[in-house]
């Protein structure tokens, strides 16, 4: 503060004719700044708030973030996800003991269906039946990481598999309940489906 | 005790609700019905990416406890649903980690600012000291004296001459996975819900005999001392 007035006075006293410059008195109260050093404090606070609270796409990539090791998880240590799983699949759907899924001329179906595809699936036991791609037919396992394109399934050999969702169509077993899904209507982002609109009718692709 | 608590602490982990407006229910019409079914159901959703991320933490699988806390979190942005402020500050800020002292972050003593505050106490509570941490500190300290007036005042005055070495104490919680920090300070004036007497209900002494011969000291101080062998308190 002290050094800027100390400028603004020599600008001032510069102004004047020079034999009357040593008469010019500026009293150091009269002068107001509109813009001290406040801002720049301001500035540097909000920076470091910044800088502290959110992780960028390059550390969450740097701290493994993105990637899942293929053979260090135990298909054990899934099956209390998978018992998770299916108190919130009995609370999604709201089934009762004895419930059976509604066939295609029942009233329900179509809502029964909007319901299934906003269900999240990590924790489900999912099985590939039909495929274009006759590898990927008859690979088992619970679902752990579900993104926009491809589930990562966690077989019973301790390996974690990755599956194209439009290109399968995924069976579901839970009780006495069975379900067939086909994989295209899951296309889209985890965070996104429980929002978006769904289209009620996909083209079969085979 | 030992065991009810236990118990208590995991129904915690593992039952917690986020708490969500069933306004929309009142409404007759079908639209309000609708949006309630929806915000039911990613309720439901986030819950149970909550529990599912506090399972992965405690079997030390911590890419997929970050996954799961981060999508919690993003599921919440998207539906614009809020998850209630506490369980939300479980999350780390920066990687949504669910932070457990003791499994996968650490809960330290800052040294340093212990020293720092220490030399010059004197000299420094006379100068203004306008950092921001200071001044939320002091605001909130001020808050809650008004909430506990009379609990507070009495509790000060037992705590304060003996738990003076703590009183400024600051203490920060290291997240294992991204090392981001989160700061406390140590408040002897705050009071756990199990020292309060609404918290006990009943005292059930499990061997009777040997109570009876040491009953005489009243029912209540039976229970405290002999607390560890067989009471039980429940809320």
């Amino acid at each position: 503060m002290e050094r800027e007035t100390e400028t603004l006075k020599e600008f001032l006293t510069d102004l004047v004719v020079p034999h009357h410059r040593c008469n010019v008195n500026i009293i150091p109260d009269h002068i107001t700044m509109l813009h001290g050093t406040k801002n720049k404090k301001q500035h540097s606070r909000k920076r470091r708030a910044h800088k502290s609270s959110t992780l960028t796409r390059r550390e969450y990539a740097q701290l493994g973030l993105n990637t899942l090791p293929t053979r260090q998880m135990r298909y054990e240590q899934a099956l209390p996800l998978h018992k998770l799983w299916r108190g919130y699949l009995r609370e999604h759907l709201e089934l009762r003991e004895g419930d059976e899924v509604p066939q295609v001329h029942e009233k329900r179906y179509e809502e029964f269906s909007k319901q299934l595809v906003k269900l999240d699936l990590h924790g489900a036991k999912l099985r590939v039946v039909q495929s274009k791609c006759p590898t990927l037919v008859g690979l088992s396992g619970i679902c752990v990481l579900d993104t926009k394109n491809v589930l990562k399934l966690l077989g019973e050999d301790h390996r974690v598999r990755t599956v194209p969702k439009s290109e399968c169509v995924f069976g579901m077993h839970v009780d006495s309940l069975e379900f067939i899904i086909f994989g295209q209507h899951l296309n889209m982002r985890p965070a996104e489906r429980s929002v978006k609109k769904i289209k009620s009718y996909v083209e079969p692709f085979m | 005790m030992c065991l009810t608590f236990i118990a208590k602490y995991s129904a915690n982990v593992f039952g917690t609700r986020f708490i969500y407006e069933n306004n929309h229910s009142f409404m007759g019409n079908n639209k309000g019905k609708r949006k309630a079914l929806t915000q039911r159901q990613v309720c439901s959703r986030m819950n149970f990416l909550y529990q599912a991320s506090n399972l992965m933490a405690h079997s030390n699988n911590n890419t997929l406890a970050a996954y799961y806390g981060k999508l919690c979190r993003n599921v919440g942005t998207k539906a614009l649903m809020h998850m209630s402020p506490a369980l939300k500050r479980t999350l780390c800020k920066r990687c949504s980690l669910p932070l457990l002292p003791g499994v996968n972050t650490s809960l330290k003593l800052d040294q340093k600012q212990e020293q720092q505050q220490a030399i010059p106490v004197a000299a420094a509570t006379a100068t203004a000291t306008s950092t921001t941490s200071k001044r939320r500190h002091r605001r909130l300290r001020s808050k809650r004296n008004k909430g506990h007036n009379q609990t507070a005042a009495a509790v000060q005055k037992d705590a304060a001459p003996s738990a003076s070495m703590d009183e400024h104490a600051r203490l920060h919680l290291e997240c294992g996975l991204c090392g981001s920090k989160r700061r406390f300070q140590v408040d002897t004036q705050n009071e756990c819900w199990p020292e309060r007497s609404e918290a006990i209900v009943q005292v059930i002494r499990l061997d009777e005999q040997k109570n009876a011969d040491a009953a005489e000291g009243g029912v209540e101080a039976a229970g405290r001392v002999e607390g560890g062998g067989g009471t039980a308190r429940e809320q």
